[in-house]
Formats: C-alpha cells, sequence, structure tokens
C-alpha cells in the first residue's frame, strides 16, 4: 500500500525479512502455546479461523482500505481472549501478506491488529446477554483510527520528519474513514455471527462441574 | 409486511427502465465511418487540426520532432514543416488567415503558427513554404499562446507581453509588456485587446500598446477570455478550484464570481451559451445580462471545447486510457453525456476539428498518443439532422453499474420500510452497506481534493532541490524531471503544462526514451519501472520533499523539479 503512494519504510535485505517471519511466527505460537483441553480441535479452528480471514482480506483487497480483519480481531480478542486474539491477528498478518506484500510494514499491521484483539478483550463488549453491538460499533471505528495510525509510523525511516509525517496521515483521512464505515458494516452485518461463532462449546467435564458446583451451592 | 418487500422489489424493478433510459444513444458513432489514419509514432497532438479548404494541418510536438504536417482528405501527407528549435510542448492553436489586404500590405491565405522557441511564422497553406517569420522573446519557452486577428494584424501574446504583428510582412507594429504568461489567449474587443497572466492579472492593451492591468486575484488566467452579453468571461485556475468571473470591460471591475472546478478548460461560446469544462465538470451558462450556470454534468477535461453544432459539444477526457465525451445541450438546462470511442486511448487536450468537403462531413481527432484519426458521414445528414431514437436500446448499457444502481435502490428503499417499521438493527445493516458503497465510489474524487485543499492548508517548505547551474537556460521556469539510473542522475527539462507527477514523468520518460512501468492500484497510480529497472519500487521527491501520495494525485507547479530514486 504504501509503495503505491510512493512512501516506503525501511527497506528490508532478504535475510531481515525471514528474520521478521521468524520472529512473527515465533511470538504467534508462544502466544497459541498454553495448556488446553481440546489440543486438535482448538488447533484446527485457530487454522481455520486464520485461513478464512485470511483469504477475506486478500479478496477484499481492490476496495481501498476495507479491512475485514479489524473487526474479527476485536471480537476474537472479546471472545478467545488477548492471547489468542493477539496469535491470530499476527498470522492474519503474514498470510495475507504473502499475497498482498511482505515487508516492513508487516509488523506494523501486525501489532497494530494484535493491540486492538488485546483491547476487544479488555472492553466490556460481552454482557450477560450477549454481544453489546452498539459497543462494538464505537470499538471498530476507534480501531479503524488507531489500526491506521499505529501502521503509518512504518514510513518513518528518518527521511521523513514531524511536520511531513502530519502531512501524510492528514492526506490519508478519507481512507481512515473508509476503514471505519467498513468496519461499522461488518460489524453490523457479521458481528454477532462471527461472535457465535467463536463462541465455544462446552466440555463434558465443564458442563459437569458446573451441575455439581450448581447442586453444591443448593445444597 | 410481507406484501412489502415484494412491493418494493416491483417499484425498483419499475425504475430499472428509467436509468436505462439515462444512458445516451450514440448517434455519432453510428452515423460516422472511419475514413483513415496517420501515426506520427511519437509526439503529441495538443491543439485541435485546422482545415484549410483544401489540407488538414496538424501539429505535434514533445518527444518527436516539433511539426506542422498537412494531409489530403485521403489522408496523404502534402508537406510537413519541421522547427528542430523548439525544444518543448508546442500548444500554441494553428490559426488560418484568408487574403486580405490593409495599410501595412496585402498578404495571400496563411496559416500563422507559434512556437515556443519564440519564432512565429507563416506558412502557404498549399505547400508549406514561409511567407514570413518573426522571433519574439524567450522566457523558459517562448510562444504558448492562442492568437487573435484583427483586422490587417494579428495579436500574439508572448511569454511576457502582447505584441501587434503585420499580416503582410510579419513586421511588429508595437510590442506591449504585461505579466509572465503560459498559454494565454488573447480576445479582441472594440478597445483593443485582453489577456491574462500566472499572476491573475487581466490586462487590457489599446490598438496603440498602452496598457492597463485589471489585478483579479481570482487565479492564474490562462485562456482566452471570451466576449458574452453578460460580459468578459475569464475562467480563472485556482489552487484546488476555478472561478468563473464576469468582468465588467465598462467600469474594470469583476460583476460576477462563479465557482467551478480545478484545472479549467479553454471555454467555449455558442450564442449566449458558454461551455466551461475543469477537472470536476463540464458546465454550461446562460450568459445574457447576467451568467448562470444552467447544466452541468461531471468531466474531467482541461483542454479545448468544442461545441460542433447549437446542441453538441465534444471535450477531450484528460485521463490515462481516455477518449472523448459528447455531450448533448437541449438549449435549456438538460445536458446529457455519451462516451465517444474514436479508437484513440490516453490523456488528450486537442478538440476535434469537424468540416464538409466533398459532400462530406469530416471529423477529425488527435491527442496525446500521437494518432490522427478521420471519421465522415455524409454531408445531408448534417443538414437533416435524424432525430434520437429514444426506445432503441443502447450497446454500451453496462450491466455492472445498472446492477449496482439497482442494489443502491434496494438498500435505501430497504432502509427506508425497516426504518419506519422500527427494525433498527436490519436498518443499520442496509442503511451502512449503502453509506459503505457511496463511499467507496466516491473516494478517489474526495481522496483527491482532500490532498489539494490539504496541501494548500499546509504547504510543505521544500528547498533541497536545487537549480543546477549547468542546466541550460531554456529550463528556467519550466518543469525538471531527474532520474537516478545506476547512480547517475538523467535529467530532463524544458517541460511544461503538466499538472501531476504522473503526467510529467511519462513526457520525461518518453523524452529519455525510457520504458514506464505502471500498475494501477486501489491508491491509484503506482511507477513499478523505469527503464526496465524494478528494484524494490520507486519514490519521488517534488521539489526536494518526498512524495506522501500516488503520482496521479500529486500536484506539480509549472517550475516543480521531480526526482526519482530507486528503493
Amino acid at each position: 500500500m504504501f509503495q503505491a503512494l510512493g512512501a516506503h519504510g525501511p527497506v528490508l535485505s532478504p535475510l531481515a525479512e525471514l528474520v521478521l517471519d521468524v520472529v512473527l511466527l515465533g511470538s504467534a505460537f508462544l502466544l497459541l502455546a498454553r495448556p488446553t483441553k481440546r489440543p486438535v480441535f482448538d488447533s484446527l479452528f485457530m487454522i481455520c479461523l486464520v485461513v478464512s480471514v485470511s483469504l477475506l482480506r486478500v479478496v477484499m483487497q481492490p476496495l481501498p482500505n476495507v479491512q475485514p480483519v479489524t473487526v474479527a480481531a476485536l471480537l476474537v480478542g472479546a471472545q478467545l481472549g488477548a492471547r489468542r486474539g493477539a496469535a491470530f491477528a499476527v498470522l492474519v498478518a503474514m498470510i495475507s501478506n504473502i499475497f498482498m506484500g511482505d515487508g516492513w510494514w508487516t509488523v506494523f499491521q501486525a501489532a497494530g491488529w494484535a493491540s486492538v484483539a488485546i483491547a476487544g478483550s479488555r472492553l466490556p463488549l460481552v454482557t450477560s446477554t450477549g454481544l453489546n453491538l452498539g459497543r462494538v460499533c464505537m470499538a471498530s471505528i476507534v480501531a479503524a483510527f488507531w489500526f491506521d495510525l499505529f501502521v503509518s509510523f512504518s514510513i518513518l525511516d528518518g527521511s521523513i520528519g514531524f511536520y511531513e509525517f502530519i502531512i501524510y496521515l492528514g492526506h490519508g483521512l478519507p481512507f481512515d474513514f473508509l476503514h471505519m464505515a467498513g468496519n461499522l458494516t461488518f460489524a453490523v452485518w457479521l458481528g454477532k455471527w462471527f461472535f457465535n461463532l467463536l463462541e465455544e462449546e462446552p466440555t463434558l467435564e465443564e458442563i459437569e462441574f458446573a451441575v455439581v458446583n450448581g447442586h453444591g451451592i443448593d445444597g | 409486511m410481507q406484501g412489502r418487500f415484494p412491493a418494493l422489489l416491483l417499484l425498483s424493478l419499475l425504475l430499472l427502465p428509467l436509468i436505462s433510459a439515462q444512458e445516451g444513444y450514440n448517434e455519432w458513432e453510428d452515423t460516422n465511418t472511419f475514413a483513415w489514419e496517420h501515426d506520427f509514432e511519437s509526439g503529441f497532438i495538443s491543439t485541435s487540426p485546422l482545415f484549410t479548404g483544401e489540407a488538414v494541418l496538424v501539429r505535434t510536438s514533445g518527444n518527436g520532432k516539433p511539426a506542422v504536417t498537412a494531409f489530403d482528405l485521403e489522408g496523404d501527407t502534402i508537406w510537413q514543416r519541421v522547427n528542430n528549435q523548439s525544444s518543448s510542448n508546442d500548444m500554441s492553436p494553428l490559426l488560418h488567415v484568408s487574403a486580405g489586404e490593409g495599410t501595412c500590405g496585402v498578404w495571400p491565405e496563411m496559416v500563422v503558427v507559434g512556437w515556443t522557441d519564440g519564432r512565429v511564422e507563416a506558412l502557404q497553406p498549399s505547400n508549406g513554404e514561409l511567407l514570413w517569420s518573426a522571433q519574439t522573446e524567450v522566457a523558459g519557452w517562448g510562444v504558448t499562446s492562442e492568437f487573435a486577428l484583427d483586422g490587417e494584424f494579428v495579436i500574439i501574446p508572448t511569454r511576457k507581453g502582447i505584441g501587434q504583428y503585420c499580416l503582410a510582412d510579419g513586421e511588429q507594429q508595437w510590442w506591449s509588456q504585461t505579466g509572465l504568461g503560459w498559454r494565454n489567449g488573447v480576445a479582441v474587443g472594440d478597445t483593443g485587446y485582453f489577456s491574462g497572466d500566472e499572476s491573475g492579472v487581466l490586462w487590457h492593451v489599446d490598438r496603440m500598446g498602452v496598457t492597463t492591468s485589471y489585478p483579479l486575484g481570482l487565479g492564474k488566467i490562462r485562456h482566452p477570455p471570451v466576449f458574452t452579453d453578460a460580459g468578459l468571461i475569464v475562467h480563472a485556475q485556482g489552487v484546488s478550484s476555478s472561478t468563473v468571473a464576469v468582468f465588467d470591460v465598462s467600469n474594470g471591475s469583476v460583476s460576477q464570481q462563479l465557482p467551478a472546478g480545478p484545472s479549467p478548460a479553454k471555454p467555449a461560446l455558442y450564442g449566449s451559451f458558454l461551455v466551461t469544462g475543469d477537472s470536476s465538470s463540464v458546465q454550461i451558462f446562460s450568459c445574457t445580462v447576467l451568467c448562470e450556470s444552467v447544466a452541468q454534468m461531471p468531466f474531467l477535461t482541461n483542454g479545448e471545447l468544442r461545441w460542433l453544432d447549437d446542441s453538441l459539444i465534444i471535450a477531450p477526457l484528460n485521463t490515462p486510457n481516455s477518449n472523448w465525451g459528447m455531450f448533448t445541450f437541449d438549449g435549456l438546462d438538460n445536458l446529457s453525456f455519451t462516451e465517444l470511442d474514436v479508437g484513440i486511448y490516453g490523456y488528450g487536450t486537442a478538440a476535434p476539428l469537424q468540416f464538409i468537403a466533398d459532400g462530406k462531413v469530416f471529423t477529425v481527432f488527435g491527442n496525446d498518443q500521437s494518432l490522427l484519426r478521420v471519421f465522415t458521414r455524409a454531408a445531408e445528414q448534417e443538414t437533416q439532422p435524424q432525430p434520437l431514437p429514444q426506445s432503441q436500446p443502447s450497446t454500451d448499457f453496462d450491466w455492472g453499474v445498472q446492477g449496482l444502481i439497482f442494489i443502491m435502490f434496494l438498500l435505501i428503499g430497504s432502509s427506508t420500510v425497516l426504518f419506519l417499521n422500527g427494525k433498527m438493527e436490519w436498518f443499520f445493516r442496509t442503511s451502512s452497506l449503502f453509506f459503505l458503497i457511496i463511499f467507496i465510489l466516491i473516494l478517489p474524487d474526495i481522496s483527491t481534493q482532500w490532498s489539494e485543499l490539504f496541501d494548500e492548508q499546509f504547504p510543505v517548505d521544500a528547498n533541497d532541490e536545487q537549480w543546477d547551474d549547468e542546466w541550460p537556460d531554456a529550463w528556467l521556469d519550466t518543469q525538471i524531471v531527474i532520474i537516478e539510473i545506476d547512480g547517475e542522475d538523467q535529467v530532463i527539462g524544458g517541460l511544461t503544462g503538466h499538472d501531476t507527477v504522473y503526467s510529467l514523468t511519462q513526457d520525461a520518460c518518453e523524452q529519455l526514451g525510457y520504458n514506464l512501468g505502471v500498475e494501477l492500484t486501489e491508491l491509484g497510480y503506482y511507477i513499478e519501472s523505469i527503464n526496465g529497472i524494478e528494484g524494490n519500487g520507486w519514490e519521488y521527491f517534488t521539489d526536494g520533499s518526498k512524495g506522501v501520495v500516488s503520482v496521479d494525485s500529486a500536484a506539480v507547479e509549472s517550475s516543480t523539479i521531480v526526482r526519482w530514486i530507486p528503493v
């Protein structure tokens, strides 16, 4: 995207790109590496999730700055927690950029979406009645601007001053608003469906524990 | 409730024929047939060709040899006059002069040609032989303006002034200094001549050469003012917009200011109707006591506009891979648009030429692609125009566009119904999708306008790119491009008339003989390679400032230095 604008971040050598990819991949696995009751199911589910959202991002590339990943990261963070949300963000950024162009900016995109996922896990987006769509919409608007700002830092390579950077941000405002509009549309159309998709089915042990615990309280 | 959605669907289906009816029936393409073409292979056709009664004259310049070439009606070359001293783009329109006599002598039929090396030549139309020539001053470039006739004189706006020359022998009667001008044509009135300059000053020069200045402060005045019943029309070019100003010559003041888009085209008058164009639209003004905008159509044109008759206007579309636009005006307030595909695609500023000869109507097209194409039709059709068959379906029906419009109708209709029924969640869904589509469609225009506005409000001071004393003086105040190839600067200067980094770079690469690899991305044009060198991309600097928008959105001034560096 930034090359298209004529603005570049630092240009990485092939070795540096390899190191970068290894670090990103390593951090994603580190985030995911923790004991789980259903390791195979959880892994398959995460793979499907990452691949499908990455594919969606690639398919939607012709639409300028319409980013389905932002809302997805927000909801994954809200439903699956900060660790898996951040891992999801890093993996989606890496895989989709294999097709859309890898580079220095991948780090910022991965970090930007990871921060959105973490914010999703911390914000009260889920209430006792389920997903609060109004809050998700508000969060997705803020997330659009935050992500775009964060990724814009990738052009700072020492040749651009503060004033020029502000000019650069100013030029991008229409695209930020489009990102915001895209997020809102994704949130209202697919937010609840995607959230429910992410909802974990309780295991038999968890159901049994809940029942016993309930009886204990009753008793 | 259950019946409302089918009703809405039916309503939308009923609206579909209304949409398709707006698609213009292209009578012109059906009635005109391709006659011949000539490929100059290089150079630009920046101004309208000229018909002298026997020959079609075309001027070409740019990266090819600067020349005026004459063709017969069959497309065979009759003669060609080359001026290798004219190193920049020649944009001064050719002027056809009938034979006559005056106090300063007798003159034959001639074509007057202005060159960017400052030379003005009178050529014999039949064989291209030189009748006389005159040298005008050169400041970066020489003549770029449109001449005018005033009795036995030709009035020539030069780079720094206006001169009056005798048609019989080309002798200068007088020359008066005005402001620094660029493509600044002249209008002849009862009291003398009017012309503008780059500082936004309108100049009046009487027939003795006495000047009076009127600083309008509305922007650059680059086209000949136009006399109308409402006053003298000046289309002044601002940074991100323009103003159609009505100037009252009786008291030297501006009586009306009408807003228009950026980079104005050359206005053209037919009766009381004035057509203007710019980077955003084509507008029709009715100018009687006052000028009033009566019709407008989105379009991007920056060159010559041409009325072919009282209802038909043709304008060159000035975008990559573009063509011409044909506008039909009903004389009241309706303006319809049809794209005219003449088989030449690319940037264009030259209006087509239309004339009748040998019982046929000839229409001649040329643009920056150095290709001249001629179409003909029987002249009877000119005198007995056929009514437009309104019911005939257009062959240009664009299913994609119509489908999108249909979906938009569905979404806005659904949103309204859902809102009235209190189904707020579904209302938000349909309305958000509606606004998202709208936003995506208008984003390119908004982004361009916003960037221009932003640059205007927050200019970047850049002094890093300095003038090199080794460059020729002729490049002073012109556009210069530096391309770093294998660590060495390849420089080309003396370029003029470009509005964007993209257009300027294209011209520079053509002149340097480099291939330019371009990719259209969602954010605009991206330069992939120059002279086959891709590297990790290319980045550009305008006057030392790093480019932060796509090349087709990056504006350049008349003396900008653009540097390209491989990453």
